[in-house]
């Protein structure tokens, strides 16, 4: 069926199966790959993306039910040349990942964990950062990038 | 470093890739677009042990956007088996219709979309003519015998066995180690794309090359006909080292349907169609004086294996050497089950070895009522006990001590179960690391422009340890460049060979193999700069002259900047191919890397020296009194590994290592079904690995080592040692908070009740 996807203030009009997640759609569909597809089962957190700014898993929605929502992926942070986002800049100032492959969902996490309000200490941010998994095992440094972002996201 | 002044290597530097992979511009084999792409979906088997007598198909075939269904009856002698990097044989899937394990793959769906596949592959119903399987050790039918002497040796060293009779202090115990899966975050997936008679392969690899290789064996192709394409891998420790069946299956479909075929195995996939690290049991016996001097060391293991294989990982090899003791004997059985073919996976053969002789040396000091740093103080030897040759270095107690400081250890009381914190027990355990310092060929391109800048090719591999940065430090340093103008290409198999990006080896055998090739740079500058009639450095000696700082310059002080001296040779470019043999390896290795083939010298196979790193892990844990929970609170491990190239990536891997061995301790293990030889917990909520909240403050000493003789440029290797006797530590740590000792992981709460 046909959707309207909203994707980093980009419209996109495609056909889609009626099962195609919005991982699927896009990674597949829209060539949107910094979107990373870890589980297909809700587990890891590799495929989060911003819905209206909350976090949710692109794994676990459909894409025909993305249809209404401001969709942001790691793509809409920053482009080619652009300056970074803070959590960005953070996360490579703070060598928060090695492999990287988890980072773009890390990164949308953190910048929703932090808006939530759910970043005020260490003990929170491993809370609330715990449906992303790492294998790498970065955790520390993530959050110690979180910690560093935030304070450039809410000011001193 | 040993030679010289040079300063860029060894200080911390942010990842060359790091704006890639933050913005999500790093291109995975997985995110590879191809045109209009066909979709596979695997079918599996549902038994361990059998035959299949045939499909129904009716309803898979109906699924709309259907393609094609591939099966032994119609592709099965399209290619042949895939040659493991190790063990001999392994399992087939297509080319039989014998099923070897449980989630094997018996065939590929093909369809217009990944939904079709899928409904397809769910559709195909299988007529099996199932046998009883054989699960693990002790399961009915399971086939053990002694592992041959080959790829691996077992040590015999004095009379172990009378020693132990007549020690005046002995441990004698048995440990095991659990299935493991390595789970990296990116999914096993393969995309094959046909050009005329050409193929490319997208596929997360630690070895281009060898996936190269080894799928023109399989496809009776001509390698030079195939390219295989990983700039960056999400993830590997060990699970993409060799090439597994899938691969050479998609190429197959691909080249049926005269269209790019798209391969992205599920989760649970995962875990049947690659390799694990295989279960272990063992026996140690320990004899040692009153005053603590080992007398005996005997080990055997046993290591479970598919049906064909002789896959194993002997880490004998290195528990036989890590203390002074004049009667050693190893041993080590395989035990063949109904599973698929286990492999490499993080500190093959130490993180489950050691663990046993790590848990056994605490015993020991428990009963010689010593300090358990004391006793391998007492130990410690610069010279390898199993074969007599001197360590290039080995800094086991400056680890020790600088971690037992960093660590407090001194205020620990040594009697279990009396250091308390409300209502959690307080244990603190520690354990010796070690693990090879091993090196493999490598071949790199260097092309120095006009405009300053260094291009630097070689087929290396990023697995996150960080190889583009490192290889671009190395580059920098050695032409005198800022980091910042040295591009790196890596991941292919267009580009100058590298072998497997495992046993910490990578990271050694390429920048070796960059510094030389930027070695023969640095000659023509200096040949045509000494040898010029005008020039500030004409009549020098060109050995003395180095490149830093953007010029070449001599000892005097004189100097030509960088265009300049590279205008006396080229108006072009300046391009050095180099090929780095390790000492211990015959010339023609390069050529087995080229060929796809494993070529590694390795810490314990050298005739000069014994190389291997060394490192020490100190742990806190704590039980709570009720519910018997243990957390991990903190950690301390220092290593020391030789020259490190980036501390700012040496200290993640360093750090990520130790998770994992807390990982291995408290969290990892698979399950099997007994009675269907089948993996129960084949994801990853139920495969347990740590979370964020799990962590808390691990912290990583580097302990400074130079080492002139195990490579030129010092580098022993740092991905593995971090995991290693982590297990230990901690099952040391919960003895010492309960005075329980769990001599088999990974430790559970049900274990403390």
């Amino acid at each position: 069926m046909d959707v309207l996807l909203k994707v980093n203030g980009t419209e996109h009009r495609l056909a889609v199966d009626v099962r195609t997640t919005l991982l699927d759609a896009l990674r597949e569909r829209l060539e949107l790959t910094g979107t990373k597809k870890g589980c297909d089962l809700g587990q890891c957190g590799a495929c989060t993306v911003l819905l209206d700014g909350m976090r949710v898993l692109s794994c676990f929605t459909l894409a025909v039910a993305a249809q209404e929502a401001e969709i942001t992926t790691i793509e809409g942070l920053a482009g080619e040349n652009k300056p970074l986002h803070p959590m960005q800049k953070a996360f490579l100032e703070q060598d928060a990942y090695q492999c990287g492959y988890c980072t773009p969902g890390q990164i949308l996490s953190a910048i929703a964990c932090v808006q939530e309000g759910h970043a005020n200490s260490a003990d929170q941010i491993r809370e609330y950062m715990s449906g992303n998994l790492c294998r790498c095992a970065a955790y520390p440094k993530i959050v110690a990038a979180v910690q560093q972002a935030k304070l450039l996201m809410e000011g001193p | 470093m040993p030679d010289g002044n040079q300063t860029i290597i060894g200080q911390p530097a942010i990842r060359i890739d790091g704006r890639a992979k933050v913005t999500g511009m790093a291109r995975y084999a997985s995110d590879e677009v191809v045109a209009n792409p066909a979709h596979a979906f695997l079918v599996t088997s549902a038994i361990a042990r059998g035959r299949i007598r045939g499909f129904r198909l009716d309803a898979a075939r109906a699924v709309p956007g259907i393609l094609d269904i591939l099966m032994h009856g119609n592709v099965g002698g399209e290619a042949e088996k895939p040659k493991p990097m190790s063990g001999g044989d392994t399992t087939t899937t297509l080319e039989s219709d014998r099923v070897w394990h449980d989630g094997q793959i018996i065939a590929v769906v093909l369809a217009e979309s990944f939904e079709a596949a899928r409904e397809a592959a769910h559709k195909v119903e299988v007529d099996y003519e199932a046998e009883p399987p054989s699960a693990t050790f002790g399961s009915p039918g399971v086939e053990e015998e002694v592992r041959k002497a080959g790829e691996h040796k077992d040590y015999k060293v004095g009379d172990a066995e009378a020693s132990f009779a007549v020690a005046e202090v002995k441990v004698d115990a048995r440990y095991g180690t659990p299935t493991q899966h390595h789970n990296p975050i990116e999914l096993f997936t393969t995309t094959c794309e046909w050009r005329g008679g050409k193929l490319t392969v997208y596929e997360p690899s630690q070895f281009v090359y060898g996936l190269r290789g080894s799928l023109a064996k399989q496809l009776r192709m001509d390698p030079g006909d195939i390219h295989v394409v990983s700039r960056f891998v999400g993830g590997a420790f060990g699970s993409r080292g060799g090439i597994t069946a899938r691969t050479a299956w998609i190429a197959v479909a691909a080249r049926r349907l005269n269209r790019p075929v798209r391969l992205v195995a599920t989760r649970d996939q995962g875990f049947t169609i690659v390799t694990y690290r295989a279960e272990t049991r063992h026996h140690i016996q320990l004899g040692a004086t009153r005053d603590g001097r080992l007398t005996a060391l005997r080990h055997e293991g046993w290591e479970v294996t598919s049906r064909p294989s002789e896959y194993n990982v002997s880490g004998t090899e290195t528990t036989a050497r890590v203390y002074a003791c004049p009667n050693i004997l190893t041993k080590v059985n395989i035990v063949h089950a109904d599973r698929n073919t286990p492999g490499f996976m993080r500190a093959p053969p130490e993180t489950p070895y050691m663990f046993p002789l790590e848990v056994a040396m605490d015993e020991l000091a428990v009963a010689l009522n010593m300090d358990p740093v004391e006793l391998r103080r007492i130990n410690d030897t610069q010279t390898d006990p199993a074969t007599g040759k001197p360590y290039s270095s080995r800094s086991l107690m400056p680890c020790f001590d600088q971690a037992a400081e960093r660590f407090g250890w001194k205020g620990r009381n040594p009697a279990p179960g009396t250091m308390r914190d409300g209502d959690w027990q307080v244990g603190w355990g520690c354990a010796t690391a070690a693990y090879p310092a091993n090196i493999g060929p490598a071949a790199a391109r260097v092309t120095l422009t006009l405009e300053g800048k260094a291009r630097v090719q070689i087929a290396a591999h990023d697995i996150g340890t960080g190889a583009y940065t490192v290889i671009a430090i190395t580059a920098a340093d050695r032409l005198g460049l800022e980091i910042g103008k040295v591009v790196v290409e890596l991941g292919g198999s267009e580009l100058p060979a590298a072998g497997l990006a495992a046993g910490s080896s990578h990271t050694a055998g390429i920048c070796n193999a960059v510094a030389k090739a930027c070695e023969g740079v640095r000659q023509r500058l200096a040949q045509a700069a000494v040898t010029s009639n005008d020039g500030p450095l004409a009549g020098q000696d060109p050995a003395k002259l180095t490149l830093s700082a953007g010029a070449l310059r001599a000892p005097g002080g004189a100097a030509e900047d960088l265009p300049k001296a590279l205008a006396r040779v080229t108006t072009g470019v300046l391009e050095v191919y180099a090929e780095n043999i390790p000492k211990g390896l015959p010339p023609e290795s390069i050529g087995k890397v080229y060929q796809g083939q494993m070529a590694m010298s390795r810490g314990h196979s050298r005739e000069d020296a014994t190389t291997y790193t060394f490192g020490a892990q100190f742990v806190e844990v704590r039980v709570h009194a009720l519910t018997r929970e243990v957390r991990v609170p903190r950690a301390v491990g220092a290593f020391a590994a030789g020259t490190i190239v980036n501390p700012l990536t040496a200290h993640s891997q360093y750090m990520g290592g130790m998770i994992w061995g807390i990982s291995a301790a408290l969290h990892e293990a698979t399950e099997i079904d007994p009675h269907a030889a089948r993996y129960v917990n084949d994801n990853i909520a139920e495969y347990l690995m740590p979370v964020n909240a799990d962590v808390r403050s691990i912290e990583v000493i580097m302990v400074p080592e130079q080492d002139a003789q195990v490579n030129p440029l010092g580098i022993k290797g740092i991905g593995e040692i971090g995991i290693v006797g982590m297990n230990a530590a901690i099952s040391n740590a919960v003895w010492h908070a309960t005075g329980r000792r769990i001599r088999d992981l990974p430790i559970r709460i049900e274990d403390l009740l």
